[in-house]
């Protein structure tokens, strides 16, 4: 069997486990929404000031709006993050059996890798889509951008902390903890402090960058995508590391193979179905 | 002899400063049933672990020349699959493109009505057939199996044998290793895990050894 089709089969797996996972589902469908109209119900049209980094210029933007986008920053980070966390920690057993049973690693941490990127992809679009309910940016492509730059980051840490993190409770507690802190304050709106350059060292520092820039008809800085993917590759890189280091296998002396044998082992039937 | 399928050699292993493993010596020829018993604690599961290649000696080594199916003790499967997505999984571990022997192994055991369900939602009993069918479907030549006895019931129990009894007769070998080892009669060779290295142990007609009876 060729190493991509293994690949595409782990991959495909890795994707039919996260859209079983009933309560993610549910999130979105609910969560997303509503986090996103009540923000914006909340915050008037008021124009609020943002520091684009690239420029060092503010943008006078409408409160209301810029509340929208970073409520949905908000929503999707808890989302991807604890989708990943979730499937890495149930199935670290699992992925150390099918390892052991000759999958290679490279093929496992490769699937790994594409689960994230695909679930942060589609989960980035449906958000963009549904903050099209409660307004509508010109630059529907950059918001995307953004939302699914930070999807990638916070799926890479969903991924670090389901090989790293023993307790399930930690690890959500951590999520909450690190999106809580890193989405909110780089909000103007909720954070009168969210211009200042300290908070250039958050993660959601460079996708939000990139939407609000975009999504107000600024363009992109590629600087600030770059930092994005920085921390996106940092988290990833260490998540993976860490997993190759616990699925890896004692490489045993292996002699030839034995001499050929009949085809199949013969199975006695069992005498009564289970 | 025969040359062996699996060889151990002066096999140690220390967790810290606490020894587990002091020289195990282990050969498993082929067409052999092998037990080995030992306390809870004595190291069993370490010793299976550092066969199946998944826990590195501090000394030793371990030679095989067969492939290997590993059957841990609890069924380690993924809930949100099915049965046959476990197949399919483990065939690309595998890297079988064919999978009518482990189709015949899934109704030998008796559950091909479960194929298209979640693992999740069986009971304890299939879960461990899976489990079984999983560490046989590549048709390994050595079989590794952690405390059968907890984990299977005892429907799987007596079908085990007969499975492995077809695995012995093609030249194949099972290692299994307990805490309690019903049917001593079945086994070719037994040993007793005590103070980190295995001690042969004569194998008694229709008498069970345990670890609290001695030998």
């Amino acid at each position: 069997m060729s190493t991509w089709r293994r690949f595409v089969i782990a991959t495909r797996f890795a994707l039919i486990e996260q859209g079983r996972n009933r309560l993610a589902l549910g999130l979105l469908l609910v969560f997303v929404p509503i986090w996103d109209w009540l923000f914006g119900a909340l915050i008037p049209d008021t124009a609020v000031a943002f520091k684009l980094q690239s420029t060092g210029a503010f943008l006078q933007v409408n409160g209301h709006d810029l509340t929208v986008l970073t409520s949905g920053f908000n929503a999707i980070t808890l989302i991807v993050a604890f989708m990943i966390f979730a499937a890495t920690r149930r199935n670290a057993a699992f992925d150390r059996r099918l390892v052991l049973s000759g999958l290679p690693q490279p093929v496992a941490i490769a699937a790994k890798t594409t689960a994230v990127v695909v679930i942060a992809a589609v989960i980035s679009l449906y958000a963009t889509l549904v903050m099209e309910i409660f307004w509508q940016p010109q630059g529907f492509g950059a918001v995307w951008l953004g939302y699914l730059l930070d999807a990638l980051i916070y799926g890479a840490l969903g991924l670090l902390l389901g090989v790293l993190v023993a307790s399930e409770l930690a690890g959500f507690f951590l999520i909450i903890m690190v999106s809580l802190m890193d989405t909110f304050l780089q909000a103007p709106v909720e954070n009168p402090l969210a211009n200042n350059d300290f908070l250039a060292a958050f993660p959601s520092f460079g996708p939000m960058q990139v939407a609000v820039s975009g999504g107000f008809g600024h363009g992109v800085a590629g600087a600030s995508v770059l930092l994005a993917l920085a921390w996106f590759a940092g988290f990833a890189l260490l998540g993976l590391l860490i997993f190759w280091w616990k699925t890896r296998i004692w490489s045993i002396q292996s002699k030839p193979s034995l001499p050929s044998r009949p085809e199949h082992i013969a199975i006695p039937h069992a005498t009564q179905p289970s | 002899m025969a040359e062996s399928l699996l060889r151990a050699e002066q096999i140690t292993r220390s967790f810290g400063r606490r020894g587990v493993l002091h020289g195990v010596d282990l050969a498993i020829a082929p067409g052999t049933l092998v037990g080995v018993v030992g306390e809870n604690g004595a190291g069993k599961s370490t010793l299976l672990r550092i066969l199946a290649g998944e826990l590195r000696p501090s000394r030793g080594t371990i030679t095989r020349t067969g492939s290997i199916g590993y059957c841990p003790q609890a069924a380690i499967l993924n809930d949100t699959l099915t049965v046959n997505q476990h197949l399919a999984y483990f065939a690309a571990a595998y890297g079988l493109t064919d999978l009518s022997y482990a189709e015949a192994l899934i109704s030998s055991l008796g559950y091909q009505k479960y194929r298209t369900t979640s693992v999740g939602v069986l009971s304890d009993g299939t879960k461990q057939k899976v489990n079984l069918t999983l560490s046989l479907m590549h048709q390994p030549d050595v079989l590794l199996l952690d405390e059968p006895y907890q984990g299977f019931d005892w429907e799987t129990y007596l079908h085990f044998w007969v499975l492995a009894e077809a695995l012995r007769a093609q030249g194949r070998a099972v290692l299994v290793i307990s805490h309690l080892i019903f049917d001593q009669q079945r086994f070719d060779t037994l040993f007793r895990l005590d103070g980190g290295k295995l001690v042969p142990l004569p194998i008694a007609r229709g008498v069970s050894v345990n670890t609290t009876e001695g030998v």
